[in-house]
């Protein structure tokens, strides 16, 4: 049974059904729950409104109830940080934290951008690890190999007949040419050289993790305080009296003469 | 002025989504509420000025969390309404809750007077010093 006018009704359904799209991660016994109180709480604000007009009551009720993305947004962070502490699982407690600090002043399109910068930023710090692994993996097995060569070239004789060890082309016929002792000192100086640029690149990471930590706090940064001017701005506009003019400050607006420097950090 | 004025709403409203869990616990200590009447007591005078669905998020985790009971009952108007009441373990973490809320505040006012009381000191050094320059 409908409690409202056929366009009110219209309204509140449409919300709700706003709000279910945005409840749909959800079981379906919570958003059912969810969806039931709001409709008890959007029909209780209606009846108290004293507004004449219907449409302007109902709509009255929605801006105070909020948006359906932020109503949810707050259900959303709540429930990925319990779902993380039950859990115990840390990627749901990371996921509520970057949807409680950064979804309600950026908006769900904000934290997608700020999870694939993330996951860029990821992909780039594993694969400088696996390089370096590998570099430092690579130099200590040819070292050993190296020295195999020098203190028990018999072995190496046998491992290269068994197939094992395949020296070919140049480098081959090169090597041929020194003497036992020789191969092995170059094998090992050569991997020492390549172990030596996988510590190099371990060593270095603590800094490129500093550099990367920076660029992506200084995005994070340039990003909140965009969205945040273009939604004050925004705010500002649709509160605005027709009447004021666009260049207009209004007397209480106007900067203070001790704050002056604030117009330069803006 | 734009600068301090966001800035300025952005953490009012923060402080006040902080303080509506020990609200809403407050609200339910001696009464009974359903969602919307709980709204009203909070938000009614407008000193929590907040979107009021924030609300329902936290009855939902509180009623999860065995801190509140919650039953629907039938309404003579409308659809029925949920009503919720804080449990015993909801009251005994809200008589917790509060000696810690009223140390924070104090706090806060605290920390406004020593700096107050730093300003002025700092106030009479200048002055004293200009005295001197006279002199």
């Amino acid at each position: 049974m409908s409690h409202y006018p056929e366009v009110v009704e219209k309204i509140v359904q449409d919300y709700l059904q706003r709000v279910g799209i945005q409840l749909k991660r959800f079981p379906n016994s919570d958003q059912e729950e969810m969806l039931k109180e709001l409709g008890s709480h959007i029909y209780e604000s209606y009846s108290a409104e004293s507004d004449q007009d219907p449409v302007g009551r109902i709509l009255e009720v929605l801006r105070k109830l909020g948006e359906p993305a932020d109503v949810v947004a707050e259900k959303l962070q709540d429930s990925l940080l319990n779902v993380g502490t039950l859990k115990k699982v840390p990627l749901y407690v990371v996921g509520g934290v970057v949807v409680g600090m950064f979804g309600l002043p950026l908006g769900f399109a904000g934290v997608a951008m700020l999870l694939g910068g993330l996951g860029a930023m990821l992909g780039l710090v594993v694969a400088f690890f696996a390089t370096a692994s590998l570099l430092l993996i690579t130099g200590v097995a040819g070292m050993g190999l190296g020295l195999l060569r020098m203190l028990n070239p018999e072995l190496w004789d046998q491992l290269v007949a068994q197939g094992f060890i395949q020296v070919h082309g140049r480098i081959g016929q090169l090597f041929d040419l020194l003497s036992p002792a020789t191969q092995g000192a170059l094998l090992v100086f050569l991997f020492m050289a390549i172990a030596a640029a996988g510590l190099g690149m371990l060593w270095l990471s603590k800094r490129m993790l500093k550099g990367l930590r920076f660029v992506f706090d200084l995005m994070l940064d340039r990003a909140k305080t965009l969205l945040r001017r273009r939604r004050h701005h925004a705010f500002a506009w649709r509160t605005r009296p027709s009447s004021t003019l666009v260049n207009e400050v209004p007397p209480d607006e106007k900067p203070l003469s001790g704050l002056a420097s604030y117009s330069t950090i803006r | 002025m734009d600068y301090l004025e966001t800035e300025k709403e952005r953490r009012v409203t923060q402080l006040r989504k902080g303080i509506l869990e020990l609200a809403i616990m407050g609200s339910l200590y001696s009464e009974h509420h359903y969602g919307y009447s709980l709204v009203r007591v909070l938000m009614g005078d407008g000193s929590l000025s907040l979107s009021e669905g924030t609300v329902y998020p936290i009855l939902t985790r509180l009623d999860k969390e065995g801190l509140v009971r919650s039953e629907w009952v039938e309404s003579d108007q409308g659809p029925p309404r949920k009503y919720y009441s804080l449990t015993a373990n909801g009251r005994k973490l809200f008589e917790s809750l509060m000696p810690e809320f009223d140390q924070l505040v104090t706090l806060v006012k605290q920390s406004r007077n020593g700096a107050k009381s730093r300003q002025n000191q700092h106030l009479g050094e200048r002055i004293l010093v200009k005295k001197e320059e006279r002199a």
